[in-house]
């Protein structure tokens, strides 16, 4: 599994929970080079602020 | 870990659709008026009619900043959907694709109206696979508005005041699920 830095919501500057990771179907023809050949779409991971509450995303 | 536990629960109440003479509306504010008794909530009445929705593109591509924002801040939400055709109005749905990260993990809690006895069953079971795909989280408890030219005069009066009842079950649940999954963004990690 790959180590990477934790998601920083930019309103309280603490780290955000990691707490979904979400696949993202292709629905265009520009995506689809993107895509996970084994899952069928694109990975994104899903953060919250445990202060705010605020989110936040990005690619897997 | 930071902690926000002061912090109000913030859930919309979204009117879903723009049909003229929309007895929705009526039912859509009574459970807006229910959900802002409870203390610690916080809540809106979205009325899809009043955003704009091009037609022009879909998608998060016509994402509306307002209503991103509201769904960014929201713990959960209600839809308020009639039934047309056996499905939800193609511009709820529309509206709803406009978003995805505001909804994960998040709770919804749905309410069918219909002008017939099925008080939009049919319309809830057709939006559930649809919730799900969005990353929203649905609860057991619906609220279903049967012929619902009895349950309000035209002017929006409550004829049946077991919709009180049945709303109170609904969004006692929703809360529930509302505090729990607040809790697991903010808290529970993937890893």
């Amino acid at each position: 599994m790959v180590n990477r830095s934790a998601v920083i919501c930019p309103q309280c500057c603490v780290a955000m929970n990691h707490h979904s990771d979400k696949i993202l179907y292709v629905t265009d023809l520009q995506e689809g080079a993107q895509a996970d050949p084994a899952l069928g779409g694109i990975i994104a991971e899903f953060h919250t602020c445990p202060k705010c509450g605020g989110a936040a995303s990005r690619p897997a | 870990m930071e902690s926000d536990s002061g912090r109000p629960l913030f859930i919309p109440v979204v009117l879903g659709t723009t049909r003229q003479g929309r007895m929705s509306a009526h039912a859509a504010k009574l459970i807006s008026r229910e959900l802002g008794r409870y203390p610690g909530v916080e809540t809106e009445l979205i009325d899809i009619a009043q955003l704009p929705l091009p037609a022009t593109d879909a998608g998060e591509a016509i994402k509306y900043p307002p209503f991103s924002a509201a769904m960014d801040r929201a713990d959960a939400l209600v839809l308020v959907v009639p039934e047309y055709n056996h499905g939800c109005p193609g511009l709820l749905k529309h509206l709803l694709d406009s978003c995805l990260k505001e909804y994960i993990h998040k709770a919804v809690g749905i309410a069918g109206v219909s002008a017939g006895p099925f008080g939009g069953v049919r319309v809830i079971e057709n939006l559930l696979p649809v919730m799900r795909e969005l990353g929203l989280v649905t609860i057991f408890w619906d609220v279903n508005f049967s012929s619902i030219q009895k349950v309000f005069s035209s002017d929006g009066q409550l004829l049946d005041d077991s919709f009180i009842r049945r709303i109170e079950k609904f969004l006692k649940e929703l809360l529930w699920m509302a505090k729990a999954l607040r809790y697991g963004r903010q808290q529970i990690s993937l890893q």
